[in-house]
């Protein structure tokens, strides 16, 4: 009773629950346009995860590609599906496909039964891996997040044993990052950051969706593949359009975030993205958005790298630091990035 | 669906855009003193017997009249942005002056009443000089006004009270002020009621009274203005100060009382009767009808405490406690209108789109996206702003509207010249030149425009028949957008909305509803009657060479209609296009016979969608920041061409929406396609190789140039 009348006065106010405002882009999270600037190492379509072992290598497609001593990509393996997620150690590598992971020694190759595997990081010789939901394959987030999702899980794959679960009930956990006081998860739909076992985020109210989080020196990077917006939020609020959209039209023309920028006139228009004068305002309402943030050792957000809403190097799904630079995925701009150095 | 229908009939069943027309009214500001007295009434009527009987309204008109005249006063006053506090005592000075001539002196009625106002007068211009001229502070001043004014009174009273009381006064006009009756009301109140009638009439129609209105608004824009402040602010207090000696008046004939209780507190009693009416104590706001309504709450609540014997006391406390909720009822009014306004405005119905037809890149239909006006060549990049329409004359000069107001002519050959030809001073949409060759243009805000060769600018039309029961006035013109000439000189011109004006023009699309109208304007006569109401932000016009017949697009409702204004199948409308795949906007004739067709942006699904379920675009105006709400996608257009029979056959776009993501107008001349845009900073032309290479829209329409 209490919380029936609790959520009738929030979405009378719209607060609490109701409220569809987004945190904003200030301090660490300025926008800039670093990542618009930023170096092409390579033109390849929709990368999706890096992963560095002994190499560094990059997934597209159902393809994973392996950098050259130069630094340009070259495929190293072809596979019948997608690549969801990669993953590697020393020579080992893992690879999330759909309906499960792949694990590549050598000429040896193990499938371990996790489906949709979002997000893989090794811990010594185990492997986890988040599950972003039991119910949605990877190309469906769109729709998972639409559905208000929560039946994602983070497994821990030992060789030789079944994955073992570690958490449930996550809404779309997407990166993970393993520290020495326990492993970190990135839950995209929540918006936030949680460590394993302990009932306070670690970071929260983003103001995009984030994804993958690899580590940096003395700290994290975190890719934000997406903004969050305030008619998404309402969107995600009004359940009989959200069916009706699921139902009746395209993903890629849903009023929900996006990889990539406008890519057809059938994807719906914000009325502050309106064209004028030659121009859409940098700072217009997008779907799409590209945000590398730099966090320190303790998650907290130090710098950031922005592509904006007239740029087109969104929805950034991964990053990788070499040491003197860092390699950056952008979805929706089709592209390898390398940012210079990371200076203090 | 089932629930689709029900929707539909809902939305169409109850007009909702009442509540935000009715809120942008300046009237509703009345709505909380009306509504409070409406409870009043009730509530004493039933508790109080007799309060409303006709005999009990005699008596209380005396009061009634009385506090009129000095409300009025005050009204005044406050509106300017002043107070005067002085007006309690000012009524206790006229009683004392007129009681003292006409009685104790004895001089004629003809000569007491003037000198009487006249105190009044004087002690407002004493006001008026110190706050107005020498800019004290209107509460301090009066306030010591009414002390010093009130330690006068006293002190005559006190040393002659006895000599002036005894007099009798004997004089048939004076018994007819205290006694006579006018339709059964006193005198007093009759007089309040044309001094009431004067005084809206000033304030609302004449240069005083809205002198004075923009002095309360705001002193600094009136003094720029070049109104003499200071003297405005003076009269209104020597206004206020005759009035309540007007009120003094009438209470010395009607109870010959010398008391020195007279009009003590009266102060309070008409400040709350004015604020409580809505008045705002800022100024600049507020109207005579308020104050009548605050003075009829102020008389029913003492009244009506008078009669349940409460102990004294209990009557002022009363007032000042209605006075404080009054005064915090009208500032959060103030400060939450406009943003209950902002919130109800958007009124969405239900609207439902034809199947939308593939126009994506490579589709099997006419309407295929593809790039051919990216390639455009520019004129006039970066020094425009806003060319809606493009037209060209005899001699290829070109001429577009602007958006700072003028139309701007760039001269042929090359087009790099632009000079401004007229300033309007709204922005000019459609564009088309007469048999005579004048340039008659649809301006946004303002109507039908005519520019004479000459340059000069003539106003044809601003106003048209108004609807019946319209809440909004519709008789004024706030969206002209494009028009066309029948052969007989007639103008057919379309107003895209009367719900929105030109900045908002988008805000429109949500709605989904008829909002706009195609006028007609009849150069014979003078006059503009509404030909075709209720129509999706109808856009371009174009006439059929039949002459009998115009094409007209509804930008929001993707259709193509034809209507006969004349001929056997006058007053028919047909529907040529049903189902475009994006938003129409001008029409005009091509070489051949055809015609072509802007498109200013794409249809999607998603707004589709929405366009089916009103309530999610309610709810989306109430709680999401105008910025971000979900538009049609207007940043991909191009240009469709078709014949009358409604087959497409040919459509150039700008598939990236680079150089001309809305196209809202196009003019075939010379074998050149010229493109108009309302947010972009650029014409373009694009060379049409197949087409006519003399043929101008110009001889087509009139005949070749003599």
């Amino acid at each position: 009773m209490i919380t029936w009348l609790r959520t009738r006065i929030d979405s009378f106010l719209g607060q609490g629950d109701a409220a569809v405002t987004v945190p904003p882009m200030d301090g660490a999270l300025s926008p800039n346009t670093r990542l618009d600037r930023a170096d092409l190492i390579a033109q390849i379509p929709t990368p999706n995860d890096l992963a560095q072992g002994d190499a560094t290598y990059v997934s597209s497609g159902n393809t994973v590609y392996r950098l050259n001593p130069a630094g340009a990509p070259e495929p190293f393996r072809h596979f019948a599906e997608p690549v969801t997620s990669l993953a590697a150690h020393g020579d080992q590598l893992a690879v999330g496909q759909p309906q499960h992971i792949l694990l590549i020694h050598g000429s040896t190759q193990t499938t371990v039964p996790v489906q949709c595997p979002t997000a893989l990081a090794f811990m010594g010789d185990t492997l986890i891996a988040t599950q972003g939901s039991s119910t949605n394959a990877p190309a469906q987030w769109k729709h998972d997040l639409m559905q208000r999702g929560s039946s994602g899980a983070v497994w821990q794959v030992t060789p030789g044993s079944p994955p073992k679960p570690l958490a449930t009930g996550l809404a779309w956990p997407n990166g993970i990052a393993i520290t020495p006081d326990g492993i970190v998860i990135v839950e995209s739909w929540r918006h936030r950051l949680i460590r394993l076992g302990q009932p306070n985020a670690v970071l929260a109210d983003l103001p995009g969706y984030p994804a993958r989080l690899s580590p940096a020196q003395n700290g994290w990077w975190l890719c934000i593949f997406a903004p969050r917006g305030q008619l998404v939020e309402f969107v995600l609020r009004e359940r009989r359009y959200c069916t009706r959209m699921m139902a009746e039209i395209d993903p890629d023309n849903w009023l929900a975030p996006a990889l990539s920028p406008p890519k057809s006139f059938l994807e719906p228009m914000m009325g502050g993205a309106l064209r004028t004068h030659g121009f859409v305002k940098p700072w217009a309402p997008s779907n799409s958005y590209g945000l590398l943030v730099r966090l320190d050792a303790r998650f907290r957000p130090v710098r950031s790298y922005h592509s904006r809403a007239d740029g087109t190097r969104h929805g950034i799904t991964a990053a990788v630091d070499l040491g003197t630079h860092v390699l950056v995925a952008s979805h929706g701009g089709n592209a390898i990035l390398s940012l210079e150095g990371d200076l203090p | 669906m089932i629930r689709d229908d029900l929707v539909r009939w809902r939305y169409r069943l109850i007009p909702n855009t009442v509540v935000g027309e009715i809120l942008s009214k300046p009237w509703i500001d009345n709505a909380v003193p009306v509504l409070m007295l409406a409870v009043l009434l009730t509530v004493f009527g039933a508790l109080v017997p007799n309060l409303l009987t006709l005999g009990n309204l005699g008596n209380l008109s005396q009061t009634v009249g009385e506090y009129l005249l000095m409300g009025l006063g005050l009204t005044i006053v406050v509106m300017a942005g002043g107070i005067d506090l002085s007006v309690g005592s000012v009524f206790a000075l006229a009683n004392l002056v007129i009681i003292a001539l006409a009685g104790w002196a004895g001089l004629p009625m003809a000569v007491a009443i003037p000198v009487a106002l006249l105190s009044g007068a004087l002690i407002g211009l004493l006001n008026g000089i110190l706050v107005g001229y020498l800019r004290l502070r209107a509460f301090l001043t009066t306030l010591v006004t009414l002390i010093v004014v009130r330690a006068l009174v006293d002190s005559l009273l006190l040393s002659y009270s006895q000599d002036i009381g005894a007099a009798p006064i004997f004089s048939a006009f004076w018994d007819y002020l205290a006694f006579g009756t006018v339709y059964g009301m006193s005198v007093s109140f009759m007089t309040a009621v044309a001094l009431a009638v004067a005084v809206h009439i000033v304030l609302t129609r004449l240069r005083p009274g809205w002198h004075i209105i923009a002095v309360g608004g705001s002193r600094r824009a009136a003094h720029n203005a070049g109104i003499n402040v200071r003297r405005t602010v003076c009269l209104s207090y020597v206004a206020s100060g005759t009035l309540a000696a007007l009120a003094g008046v009438f209470y010395a004939a009607r109870l010959m009382s010398l008391g020195a209780e007279t009009g003590v507190g009266l102060e309070i009693t008409i400040l709350t009767a004015v604020v409580l009416g809505g008045t705002s104590l800022g100024g600049g706001r507020g109207s005579v009808v308020k104050t009548v309504l605050g003075v009829a709450i102020v008389v029913v609540v003492t009244n009506s405490l008078l009669r349940f014997n409460l102990p004294s006391g209990s009557s002022p406390l009363a007032l000042g406690i209605i006075l404080l909720l009054a005064v915090a009822i009208d500032v959060r009014w103030v400060k939450n209108k406009r943003k209950v306004l902002d919130q109800t405005y958007v009124a969405p119905t239900y609207f439902e789109l034809p199947p939308l037809p593939d126009a994506r890149r490579g589709a099997a239909t006419p309407y295929a996206v593809n790039d051919h006006l990216a390639t455009a060549e520019p004129i006039g990049l970066g020094l425009l702003d806003g060319p809606e329409d493009v037209i060209l004359d005899a001699d290829d000069n070109l001429y577009t509207g602007s958006r700072d107001g003028n139309i701007l002519r760039l001269m042929a050959p090359d087009y790099t010249r632009v000079e401004p030809y007229v300033h309007i001073g709204g922005q000019p949409l459609g564009l088309a030149f007469d048999r005579a060759g004048n340039l008659v243009t649809c301006v946004a805000g303002m109507g039908l425009y005519m520019v004479r060769p000459n340059r000069e600018v003539v106003k044809l039309s601003d106003e048209t028949n108004r609807t019946v029961f319209s809440i909004i006035d519709d008789s004024r013109m706030r969206l002209a957008d494009d028009l066309d000439i029948a052969p007989d000189g007639r103008v057919f011109f379309s107003e895209a909305t009367i719900r929105y004006a030109l900045h908002d023009w988008m805000i429109d699309a949500l709605e989904g509803r008829g909002n706009g109208r195609i006028i007609c304007y009849d150069p014979r006569d003078g006059t503009s009657r509404t030909v075709l109401p209720r129509l999706q932000f109808p856009n371009g016009i174009c006439m059929v060479p039949d002459g009998q017949s115009f094409l007209y697009a509804e930008t929001w409702g993707c259709r193509v209609s034809r209507y006969y204004f004349d001929g056997p199948k006058k007053g028919r409308t047909e529907v040529v296009i049903a189902d475009l795949p994006g938003y129409p906007d001008n029409i005009n004739r091509a070489s051949d016979g055809t015609f072509w067709l802007a498109m200013i942006g794409m249809r999607t699904p998603a707004f589709d969608l929405s366009q089916r379920m009103p309530g999610f675009r309610r709810r989306m105006a109430m709680k999401v920041a105008r910025d971000q709400w979900v538009f049609p996608n207007l940043n991909t257009g191009g240009v469709i061409k078709f014949d009358l029979t409604g087959q497409v056959l040919q459509s150039l776009w700008d598939g990236e929406g680079g150089s001309h993501p809305q196209v809202t107008s196009m003019r075939e001349h010379k074998g050149w396609l010229y493109l108009g845009g309302i947010f972009n900073n650029r014409i373009g032309r694009i060379r049409l190789p197949d087409a006519d290479q003399s043929w101008t829209s110009q001889s087509a329409y009139w005949g070749a140039p003599k």
